[in-house]
């Protein structure tokens, strides 16, 4: 058995991919040095206005977006002023930005995709079906993989980093919206249908607003996941804490390793209770 | 309702302030600024203290430098497509030849920045074990290695397929500081380990190693650190390329900016330090310099 199994050559599967990917590199290359050299450009001028905030206003700002965020409790208001002045403290706070930049961008770009293909997933069986398995090959493939095409499509630096975080974090917003959306009950929708309100109504008026509370949660699944993954994009250059965890790592020092580690989970909480508390909002 | 009021008027007030900051313009940069250099490195210790050194010069005569920190075959690609302008770690003839042979095209060679530098299997003297060929199971038959994609890595591959006495063992990728700290620990408690090590290295004015003779030439010679810039680099900033050019210094340079930072120095001072008290040297790399 093994005998027969061996003469079976070695299916050129890496080659196949290799291919594909130069012939997508090359067709492409235009667009992408486009959105490279634009998007680093529009990404450095709001980490660089983001780094000409006194670090002490933008701490305030948190802290009272905080306070009322969060229904006016004292909490996390208190948690982001003592968590962001350590990071201050630890002067890592230009890092912090440019992660900041980096978290948002990749939030903004996996929602504006996200969203839509959870609502064409959600009306259509077909659409469902075919991107179901995408969605399961994006969330199982290891994130390292994602850095090799983003630096053959885009080099090295933030772009890159964006593309691969996209990718990592795209299917929760994408599962979320379309769950949202098919647990609508039906007695609803008939509802909606029997005053005559057009697919886009439906949509609008009934199907979003009731779903939107599991839609917020995928999207804050979205944002987290970015987060870890634009630490991992440090390896393909883009800047941040995760350049100092990084850092530390390869040069082995625990010390630089944790403070960049506890930065990163000061922000990641922020983010998290700020994007939770959005949710708890009524309508 | 309210709630939703407070949230949209501190977004306002949040906006506004944003605002106002831009108007305070964010100009970071300075306007004698020759342009901006982006460096490309990885993080080994030779490779911190001698790009943060050179980084840390091309400020100094009126560039804003960028230091990027990549893994090793990313630094080839990124500079030989023009996304990093320079890096000063290219180790030849042996330890990247593939790098060197798979982008070696599209790169402009500068020539060496350092002689004398040698890779090879790494052991503390208190070992046995003289000459790769005499390895036997130390160590558990196990090589402690750095970062999956350097140079030394493929190299030390290929000697566990050239020594028969090697075929069984593994090599083990980890981190530079990893393989540090694992060295460390393995001389506080005397045991045995073979390491994938290099030199110029602190390690060896640390602890009491020693190199594994290597009968088949599998680590190559003696090697050199060269330095490599973008094919673009000359026409965008002559004064910089000159410097690049030029920029050469001895291992012993390079063992006193590593040690500092190893003592705990950051790498930007431990540089900064160093071209204070060496400035004849670093005068010859501006020598050319407008």
């Amino acid at each position: 058995m093994s005998n027969f199994l061996n003469q079976i050559p070695a299916l050129p599967v890496g080659d196949a991919v290799e291919k594909v990917m130069d012939l997508f590199t090359n067709t492409f290359s235009t667009v992408f040095k486009f959105i490279q050299t634009d998007g680093t450009a529009l990404m450095d001028s709001v980490t660089n206005l983001l780094i000409s905030i006194p670090p002490i206003i933008f701490i305030l700002l948190v802290a009272i977006l905080a306070f009322f965020a969060t229904g006016k409790k004292f909490g996390l208001a208190i948690f982001s002023i003592i968590g962001l002045l350590f990071i201050y403290n630890q002067q890592l706070w230009e890092q912090l930005m440019n992660t900041f930049t980096l978290v948002l961008f990749a939030s903004i770009v996996a929602i504006i995709i996200g969203i839509p293909l959870g609502i064409l997933m959600s009306k259509s069986t077909l659409a469902d079906n075919i991107i179901k398995p995408i969605l399961d090959f994006m969330q199982t493939m290891p994130g390292f993989v994602y850095l090799i095409p983003a630096v053959a499509f885009f080099g090295i630096g933030v772009v890159p980093g964006v593309f691969a975080s996209v990718i990592f974090a795209l299917p929760p917003t994408v599962r979320f919206t379309n769950l949202g959306i098919r647990q609508v009950s039906k007695e609803l929708v008939e509802a909606a249908d029997s005053y005559g309100s057009t697919g886009l109504q439906k949509l609008l008026k009934v199907e979003l607003p009731i779903a939107k509370s599991t839609i917020m949660a995928g999207i804050n699944q979205t944002v987290l996941l970015s987060l870890s993954m634009v630490v991992i994009a440090s390896m393909i250059g883009a800047p941040g804490l995760g350049r100092e965890v990084l850092s530390a790592l390869q040069r082995a020092q625990v010390g630089n390793g944790f403070v960049a580690g506890i930065s990163l989970v000061i922000f990641a909480i922020i983010v998290d209770r700020l994007t939770q508390s959005l949710n708890k909002k009524s309508i | 309702m309210r709630k939703r009021n407070y949230l949209l008027s501190s977004i306002a007030i949040g906006a506004s302030l944003l605002l106002a900051a831009c108007g305070g313009g964010s100009s970071s940069e300075k306007d004698d600024s020759l342009g901006k250099i982006n460096l490309a490195y990885v993080e080994w210790d030779t490779e911190i203290a001698s790009t943060h050194v050179v980084g840390q010069v091309l400020e100094d005569i009126g560039y804003d430098v960028s230091l990027t920190p990549l893994d090793n075959a990313i630094m080839w690609e990124a500079v030989s497509k023009g996304e990093a302008d320079a890096m000063v770690a290219g180790w030849l003839p042996a330890t990247h030849a593939a790098q060197l042979e798979k982008y070696g095209d599209n790169l402009v060679n500068l020539g060496e920045n350092l002689s004398g530098a040698k890779i090879g299997l790494v052991v503390p003297s208190y070992m046995d074990v003289n000459s790769i060929a005499d390895l036997k199971d130390e160590a558990g038959s196990t090589i402690t290695g750095i970062e999956p994609g350097a140079g030394i890595m493929m190299a030390t591959e290929k000697a566990l397929e050239e020594y028969p006495n090697l075929n069984s063992w593994s090599l083990l990728p980890s981190s530079s500081g990893a393989m540090t700290v694992a060295l460390k620990q393995a001389i506080a408690n005397e045991e045995d380990i073979i390491v994938t090590g290099w030199s110029p290295h602190w390690k060896f004015a640390s602890y009491d190693l020693k190199y594994l003779e290597d009968p088949q030439g599998v680590f190559g010679g003696e090697e050199t650190i060269n330095t490599f810039v973008s094919t673009k680099l000359e026409e965008k900033a002559p004064e910089a390329y000159k410097v690049l050019d030029a920029f050469h210094w001895t291992a012993d340079d390079m063992e006193k900016v590593m040690l500092e930072i190893n003592d705990g120095k950051k790498p930007k001072d431990a540089a900064a330090d160093w071209i204070k008290e060496n400035q004849d040297i670093v005068k010859q790399w501006t020598a050319d310099v407008k």
